[in-house]
C-alpha cells in the first residue's frame, strides 16, 4: 500500500519534476543564425458596418442599392516575408495578398510591399536599393513630414504598408558629448511610367534626405523633398523623454505650392495654390498603474476648410436629389471622381486631436490591453470613438475586438460618413 | 586619555569612507563580474502564469561601455525583428511594421510579464546605484543600494552578494517609499567561458504579480567590442547583422 502511495505521488509529481527543469532550458539551436528566413501573418478580420443613410457618403455610395441597415464584410490577408543573407549583403523580400468577400462580391489583391537589396559594408553604412517603407516622423497617428510614404491610418496606425522604390544610404557617425548621433539617409526616388507612378508626376527623378541627431537626449530630424513629382518640402521632427514616463515629440511640414482643387457647392472647379504648413505636437505618458495616454494635435495644412468641406457635401446632396428626380447620376459620378482622387483622403481637413487611452493587464490579466481611441476633428466637431480590447496570451496569436462609433452632425466629416458604427474581429497569427 | 579619544576619533572618521569605499568596490566587482563591460549575449526570457503556461522570447543582447545597450528579438515570431536601445536614460522600440523607433520608458515592458525594460536593458548597478552601506549576514554581503537620479527605474535595492564568488543571490528591488516592486533571484552558477563564471539563470517575482514568475537564462555570454554607431536609431534595424 505505502508502494503505491510512493508511485502514485512520483507518478503525480514526475511530470511536475520534468516540467520544472524543461522550464529552465534553452536550447542553444534556436540561437544559431541561418542564412535564410522566412515567416509570415495570416490574419481574418470579420467586420459589421451599422450604415448611416442620412450621411452624404452613404448616398454617393448606395444611391442606386439598398443593402440593409447593416453590411458584414470578410477580410483575410497574408503577409509572407523571406531574406537571404551573404557576406555584407541581405536581399528582403515582404508580400502582401489581401481578399475581401462583401456586398460587392469577391476582390482580391497582391502586391510586393517590399524588396529590396541591402549592402552593409560597416556599421557605419549601409545601401539599399528596391521597394522599401521609410516611415519618417515621429506622430503616432499622423506624419505630416513622411513625405516619401503612404499616409497612414490614424484607426490602425501600426498597420504594415506598402513602401516605394528608392535607392538609400545611411551613414552614422556616433560621438561622445551632448552631440550623441548624427546620421544622414539621402534618398534618390524615380517615378516613371512603372515605378511608383501613383505617387505624383511621372518622369522625374526625386530626391529626399533625411539627417538625424541624438543630441542633448533629444531625436531632431531635418527632412527635404524635391524633384518634379511633387513641390518642394521640407520639414522637421524631434522627440524627447521628459521624465521616465513622459515623452513629447512633433512635427513640422513646410510645403512650398500646394495646389488644392476644391469645388463650390454647384460642383464648379477652383485651384488654390499656396504655401502649406502642417504640424503635430503630441505627447506619450505612462502612469504608475500602466496607463498609457497617447494625445496628438494635428494641424493639416493641406487640408480642407469647413466651407469647403460643407461645399463638398452639399454637391453630393444635390447629386443625389437629382439622381431621385431625373434617374441621372452624372452629377454624383463626377463626386464619386472627386472623392477618390481629393476628397476621400483619409482624414481630409484642417484641425485633428488625437487620444488614446490603454490599460496595459487590467485586474492581474496578463497579456489583456484594453483600450480607447478617440479622433476628434476640431473644425467641425465630430469625432470617431473606438473602444478595443486586445488578447495576446497564446504566442504568435494576437486577438483583437474593435469597435468605431462615428459622432456627429450633418456636414461634419465624421457625421458624414456612410457608417454610424463598425465592429471588427481580428485574429492574426504569425509564423 | 585625550590622545586615545583622538585616536579612536580619528579611526572612527576613516572607517566610515573607507568602508562606503568598499562597498563601491565590491558593486563594481559584482558587475564585472556578472558581465564583462562590453559583450554580446543570448537571453530566453520565460513569463510564467500562476497554472504553469508559458510565453518564452529568445533574445540577443549587444553592450558597450557604461551605458550602450540594444537587444534584438529572434523569437517568438510575433516579436522577431523588434529591438530595443538603450542610450543612458533614453530607451527606444523598433517595431518592423511600424518601421520607426519609438521612445519607451523604462518602467515599461516590451515582453509582458514581471521583467520590465530596464531589466531587460540593464546597465551595470555601479553606474545607476550608489551603496549606501554594507552589512554581512554570513554567507553574504548586503548591499544597499539608492538610485543616483530619478530617471532609473527602483529607487532602492538591496542585494544580497555571496562573499566567495563576489556575485549576487538575491536582489530586492523597491520605491522611495521602500514597497517591494519584485526581487530577483540569481541561480544556476555556470561557465560561460573566457573567464566569465555567473548565474545562468534570473527568476524573478513581484507581489504586484501575484502568482507569477519570469526567468531569464543566459547563454553565449562573450567579451565583444562593437563600434559606437551600432548603438543608434538608425542601426536599430539592422542589429542581426551583428550576428554570427
Amino acid at each position: 500500500m505505502r508502494l503505491f502511495a510512493v508511485l502514485t505521488s512520483l507518478f503525480i509529481l514526475f511530470p511536475a519534476i520534468v516540467c520544472g527543469e524543461d522550464k529552465y532550458t534553452f536550447d542553444l539551436s534556436e540561437t544559431e543564425k541561418k542564412p535564410y528566413h522566412f515567416g509570415g501573418y495570416v490574419e481574418a478580420k470579420p467586420i459589421l458596418f451599422g450604415l448611416d443613410k442620412d450621411s452624404a457618403l452613404y448616398k454617393l455610395k448606395f444611391y442606386n442599392r439598398n443593402e440593409g441597415k447593416t453590411l458584414e464584410e470578410y477580410n483575410f490577408k497574408l503577409q509572407l516575408e523571406g531574406s537571404y543573407e551573404t557576406g555584407i549583403a541581405r536581399a528582403y523580400v515582404k508580400t502582401n495578398t489581401d481578399y475581401k468577400h462583401s456586398y460587392l462580391g469577391d476582390d482580391e489583391r497582391s502586391a510586393f510591399y517590399e524588396g529590396y537589396l541591402s549592402l552593409k559594408p560597416s556599421p557605419s553604412l549601409k545601401l539599399d536599393a528596391g521597394k522599401k517603407t521609410f516611415k519618417w516622423g515621429k506622430g503616432y497617428a499622423w506624419n505630416p513630414v513622411a513625405f516619401i510614404d503612404r499616409p497612414k491610418d490614424p484607426d490602425d496606425p501600426e498597420l504594415a504598408q506598402e513602401g516605394f522604390i528608392a535607392a538609400t544610404v545611411d551613414y552614422i557617425k556616433s560621438f561622445d558629448g551632448p552631440l550623441k548621433t548624427i546620421s544622414f539617409t539621402p534618398v534618390a526616388f524615380p517615378v516613371y511610367d512603372h515605378i511608383n507612378s501613383d505617387f505624383g508626376q511621372n518622369n522625374n527623378l526625386n530626391f529626399a534626405g533625411k539627417l538625424y541627431f541624438l543630441f542633448y537626449d533629444t531625436d531632431i530630424d531635418l527632412i527635404v523633398f524635391t524633384g518634379g513629382s511633387k513641390t518642394t518640402r521640407c520639414g522637421m521632427d524631434f522627440s524627447r523623454n521628459i521624465t521616465t514616463n513622459l515623452e513629447i515629440h512633433g512635427e513640422y511640414a513646410y510645403i512650398r505650392d500646394y495646389q488644392k482643387n476644391f469645388i463650390d457647392s454647384n460642383g464648379k472647379s477652383y485651384l488654390n495654390e499656396y504655401d502649406a504648413k502642417s504640424y503635430l505636437l503630441g505627447i506619450r505618458y505612462l502612469t504608475s498603474i500602466d496607463t498609457t495616454y497617447i494625445i496628438e494635435y494635428y494641424h493639416n495644412g493641406t487640408g480642407f476648410t469647413e466651407a469647403e468641406m460643407k461645399n463638398y457635401y452639399s454637391y453630393i446632396n444635390m447629386g443625389y436629389q437629382s439622381y431621385l428626380s431625373t434617374g441621372s447620376d452624372s452629377l454624383l459620378q463626377k463626386a464619386t471622381n472627386l472623392t477618390e482622387t481629393n476628397y476621400g483622403r483619409i482624414n481630409p481637413m484642417r484641425n485633428y486631436l488625437y487620444l488614446r487611452v490603454s490599460q496595459k493587464e487590467p485586474f492581474d490579466i496578463l497579456y489583456f490591453t484594453p483600450a480607447i481611441t478617440g479622433i476628434w476633428n476640431v473644425d467641425t466637431s465630430s469625432c470617431s470613438l473606438s473602444p478595443e480590447v486586445v488578447y495576446t496570451r497564446f504566442t504568435n496569436l494576437e486577438l483583437r475586438l474593435k469597435a468605431i462609433f462615428l459622432i456627429g452632425g450633418k456636414d461634419t466629416e465624421f457625421g458624414e460618413k456612410q457608417n454610424d458604427y463598425r465592429l471588427e474581429f481580428r485574429a492574426g497569427y504569425y509564423f | 586619555m585625550l590622545h586615545r579619544i583622538l585616536t579612536l576619533l580619528l579611526i572612527l572618521l576613516c572607517a566610515v569612507p573607507a568602508f562606503a569605499l568598499d562597498g563601491t568596490v565590491l558593486l563594481k566587482q559584482v558587475d564585472r563580474n556578472l558581465n564583462p563591460e562590453s559583450y554580446e549575449m543570448y537571453r530566453k526570457l520565460i513569463n510564467v502564469e500562476p497554472d504553469g503556461k508559458k510565453k518564452e522570447f529568445t533574445l540577443f543582447s549587444v553592450k558597450k561601455g557604461a551605458d550602450r545597450v540594444a537587444a534584438l528579438f529572434l523569437a517568438p515570431a510575433s516579436e522577431k525583428g523588434r529591438s530595443t536601445l538603450r542610450l543612458g536614460d533614453n530607451m527606444w522600440l523598433y517595431i518592423p511594421n511600424v518601421g520607426k523607433p519609438i521612445r519607451i520608458t523604462s518602467l515599461q515592458s516590451v515582453v509582458g510579464g514581471v521583467f520590465n525594460n530596464a531589466d531587460i536593458l540593464n546597465l551595470d548597478y555601479a553606474v545607476e546605484y550608489d551603496v549606501v552601506r554594507v552589512e554581512e549576514t554570513g554567507k553574504e554581503y548586503l548591499l544597499f543600494l539608492k538610485a543616483k537620479t530619478k530617471s532609473v527605474a527602483y529607487d532602492q535595492i538591496k542585494m544580497w552578494v555571496d562573499k566567495g564568488k563576489k556575485l549576487p543571490t538575491k536582489v530586492e528591488c523597491l520605491t522611495e517609499a521602500n514597497m517591494l516592486i519584485k526581487t530577483l533571484y540569481f541561480k544556476d552558477h555556470k561557465d560561460f567561458g573566457g573567464g566569465i563564471v555567473r548565474p545562468a539563470v534570473i527568476e524573478t517575482d513581484s507581489p504586484l504579480y501575484k502568482g507569477y514568475k519570469s526567468i531569464m537564462i543566459f547563454a553565449k555570454i562573450k567579451r565583444q567590442n562593437f563600434k559606437d554607431e551600432v548603438f543608434t536609431l538608425t542601426y536599430m534595424p539592422n542589429l542581426d547583422a551583428l550576428r554570427k
